[in-house]
């Protein structure tokens, strides 16, 4: 998995690439770590470019979620595809987060 | 080095030469890879799997200790059904027997890796490549296959070998000391070298079986019908295996927990009448060789009908007309039984009869491929339109009414037997081109240089050369190679005929035996293409043509100089940032007017750059995500490659790698990738 962060205006986009899976959990720390910093209001994971996640992926976006709500950020997921969508869905995460397009 | 010690070698293993021969003996010794009466084994080393020739079958593939993206690739590459990672500290204990030459069940593909190896490799995504480049499971489930074997890896490895606790609900803190438990753990003797296998194989249902073996602790599988949603607060670590059941057909835990097996059916192969006994029968048929029918009247025709009479009526009728070799059945058990004993050459089936009625036996005959084309006349008084769409829709030829009329019978017993006698002889036809067809392919695929070759080419350069090559699925058009000028140039050239079959084919032969023939010495890439255009253009019918591009790389004026005529654009890059660009590819194609002109474009080439040759094929191919890879993909693809790699990597083979990962197992086109990257090796000028 590899991250571009983008903050402008209150808002953090982070730009996920690749295959997101168990084995990328200190790259998500720094990510989270990173984020942080901002204290940004939203956070915009774009996951338009991950093709593939697994079930420690999820649980990772969920991480994400707990401490957007630490913090009062809101966290958005865009643009999931394929697989990912597929398993964002079986996991219903469209009632934990907000998803867009 | 280890050398071969016996020519006449019962098993072929490939071995990286990275792996020391102490440690390779000690692995052969230790699990059991064949019988030690039979220690007839000839080790073929290779620096990476690109050097492993495809059409030689290995028996056996060692893995370096440590393994990399590069060898994760053999399992696509190599042809060969066992991976075997050569770690110091491997100690498969039970799992040896899954390894064994004795194992049991057989397997179609088993890997075995370490967990520090495993851990941080797609290893889910490789061997589901695997699986579908061995036609093992279809494209089409491939993504499901995917998931469910990430999930069963994931929790083998993590609560298995690792016997990390992910339960709960994880908060932040709770994270980072797992993360930072993970790598203690890894980098453990305890954890770390335990062993994980991945076996798969193809049962004769058509059913595909995964296992995944653990050295863990085992457990207890959870009660199947526990599917409880997931909770806002826990985490779905360790949730994988509702997943994984609501994806495969059946999952079954073995080893007391540590070992997962699942069970995918492939849509494909599912048969309509999976339960009758004759079947299985059927399809271990006897391989009765069709005799080539020359004379309609040397036929030999089944009869079967359930009344005496009916079958005296119909022999008499076909008696009549010179039809002597008449076989009988008197039910539709018995009809199969005659059909595998007589192979006839038509079946004039009743569809009413006991046991079996006459479409089961139409269903039948057609689920075996060796009866797939015989023909079969349906007689029948059923007047209404059901029955009569229904034999046809289970694979009757043709149909004819009871009471049956002499002309009629003989009429269209006739039709058909010639009809299968024109289909025998094409059969014939088709198998002659066939293997004529392998000769070409063989032919075209030794155009292109050797692994050896270009590897040495490249050293004396300076040069790490990597290349991948894929024909499609008939003949195809590409071809690429390397051409040393004087000690500090090196001339490369890529091609791709348009279209593929044995047309193109030709022309790849055609266009090697001229660029041979040329002396290429001092001309520039522009001239030596407007040569090349204005010979292939007179051999050339009209309306074929080829794109290619030839280029210079200079290691003394670090420069690298290139003519295109219509090819791919080539990718220049830096292998210290990852940074690529495209470069102008444009040029008239080869073989269209006479007097095309061509243009020499030079751009630096420093010992920090690399060069990306490609067929259309990588950028024109469908992908599982419904697309081609984009311009910027591949940029990216590249860049993420490099930056992870190193310079020290074949490009390329990683390239194609990726590539296969996500194209469909067949591909349309050929498909061609050549690297070329300046490297630490001192060049020889």
């Amino acid at each position: 998995m590899n991250y571009k962060t983008d903050f402008a205006n209150g808002t953090t986009t982070v730009e996920v690439t690749g295959r997101f899976t168990f084995g990328d959990h200190s790259s998500f720390r720094k990510l989270i770590e990173e984020v942080r910093g901002h204290g940004s209001s939203t956070l915009v994971l774009d996951i338009s470019g991950v093709d593939f996640i697994d079930s420690a992926g999820l649980g990772m976006l969920l991480l994400a979620r707990d401490e957007g709500e630490k913090s009062n950020t809101n966290v958005i997921l865009r643009g999931a595809q394929g697989q990912v969508k597929r398993m964002l869905e079986v996991a219903r995460f469209d009632t934990l987060f907000q998803l867009e397009n | 080095m280890p050398v071969g010690r016996d020519s006449r070698a019962k098993y072929l293993v490939a071995v990286p030469q990275t792996v020391a021969q102490q440690d390779l003996s000690k692995l052969v010794a230790g699990i059991n890879l064949w019988d030690a009466t039979e220690a007839a084994a000839k080790y073929i080393s290779g620096q990476s799997p690109e050097d492993f020739s495809s059409q030689r079958r290995f028996s056996f593939c060692i893995l370096p200790s440590q393994v990399g993206r590069d060898w994760l690739g053999s399992l696509i590459r190599l042809n060969c059904d066992t991976f075997v990672e050569c770690f110091p500290e491997l100690d498969l204990e039970d799992l040896a027997p899954l390894v064994g030459k004795k194992s049991l069940p057989k397997h179609d593909l088993l890997v075995c890796l370490s967990t520090r190896s495993a851990y941080h490799l797609p290893v889910a995504r490789k061997f589901v490549t695997s699986l579908r480049h061995r036609g093992l499971i279809g494209d089409g489930v491939a993504s499901s296959v995917e998931m469910a074997v990430q999930e069963a890896f994931a929790n083998s490895l993590i609560h298995g070998n690792l016997e990390l606790a992910t339960g709960g609900h994880l908060s932040m803190d709770r994270f980072k000391e797992l993360g930072e438990e993970t790598e203690r753990r890894l980098a453990s003797r305890h954890h770390g070298a335990r062993a994980i296998i991945l076996t798969a194989r193809r049962r004769k249902n058509g059913q595909v079986v995964i296992t995944i073996n653990d050295q863990g602790n085992g457990f207890s599988p959870p009660d199947a019908n526990a599917t409880a949603p997931i909770s806002r607060k826990d985490t779905t670590f360790g949730r994988g295996l509702p997943l994984i059941r609501s994806l495969c057909h059946s999952v079954n835990f073995l080893r007391d927990g540590r070992t997962i097996e699942l069970t995918f059916d492939d849509s494909q192969s599912t048969t309509a009448l999976g339960d009758t006994a004759f079947l299985n029968d059927l399809e271990t048929r006897l391989t009765t060789s069709p005799d080539a029918l020359r004379i309609a009247q040397n036929a030999t025709i089944l009869i079967a009908d359930d009344t005496l009479l009916s079958r005296e009526i119909i022999a008499s009728y076909l008696r009549a007309d010179g039809f002597t070799n008449l076989v009988f059945a008197k039910d539709g058990e018995d009809a199969i039984a005659q059909i595998k004993t007589h192979n006839p050459d038509l079946i004039i089936l009743d569809i009413i009869m006991p046991k079996l009625d006459g479409y089961a036996v139409c269903k039948a005959v057609r689920a075996d491929p060796a009866y797939a084309k015989t023909p079969i006349i349906a007689q029948t008084a059923l007047e209404e339109n059901e029955g009569r769409t229904r034999i046809f829709d289970d694979g009757a030829t043709d149909l004819i009414l009871k009471p049956l009329n002499k002309a009629e019978l003989i009429a269209r017993t006739k039709i058909h037997l010639e009809n299968r006698l024109l289909v025998q002889q094409l059969q014939a036809y088709q198998a002659r081109t066939q293997s004529e067809l392998e000769l070409a392919r063989n032919m075209q695929e030794n155009l292109n240089p050797t692994p050896e070759h270009y590897r040495g080419v490249g050293m004396d350069y300076g040069m790490r050369i990597s290349a991948t090559f894929q024909m499609s699925s008939e003949l195809g058009g590409d071809m690429w190679g390397l051409v040393p000028i004087d000690a500090h140039r090196l001339g490369v050239y890529i091609v791709d005929f348009a279209g593929h079959g044995l047309g193109a084919a030709l022309n790849t032969f055609r266009l090697h035996s001229l660029i041979w023939s040329e002396q290429v010495d001092d001309q520039t890439p522009d001239v030596y293409l407007q040569r090349l255009n204005r010979h292939l253009k007179g051999l050339l019918p009209v309306g074929q043509y080829a794109t290619m591009l030839y280029g210079i790389v200079d290691r003394q004026n670090n420069t690298f100089a290139y003519a295109s005529a219509a090819c791919t654009s080539p990718v220049l890059g830096n292998t210290a940032t990852g940074e690529a660009r495209y470069l102008d590819g444009s040029g008239v194609p080869l073989g269209v007017i006479r007097d095309a002109r061509y243009e020499t474009r030079e751009v630096p080439f420093d010992r920090d750059s690399f060069l990306l040759l490609y067929s259309d094929a990588l950028i024109e191919t469908t992908l599982d995500n419904g697309q081609f890879l984009c311009e910027a993909g591949l940029l990216k693809m590249l860049q993420d490659t490099v930056l992870e790699g190193g310079r020290d990597i074949d490009l390329a083979a990683q390239i194609a790698d990726q590539f296969m990962d996500r194209a469909p197992a067949k591909l349309d086109d050929d498909f061609t990738i050549v690297s070329l990257q300046a490297a630490n090796i001192p060049s020889a000028g």
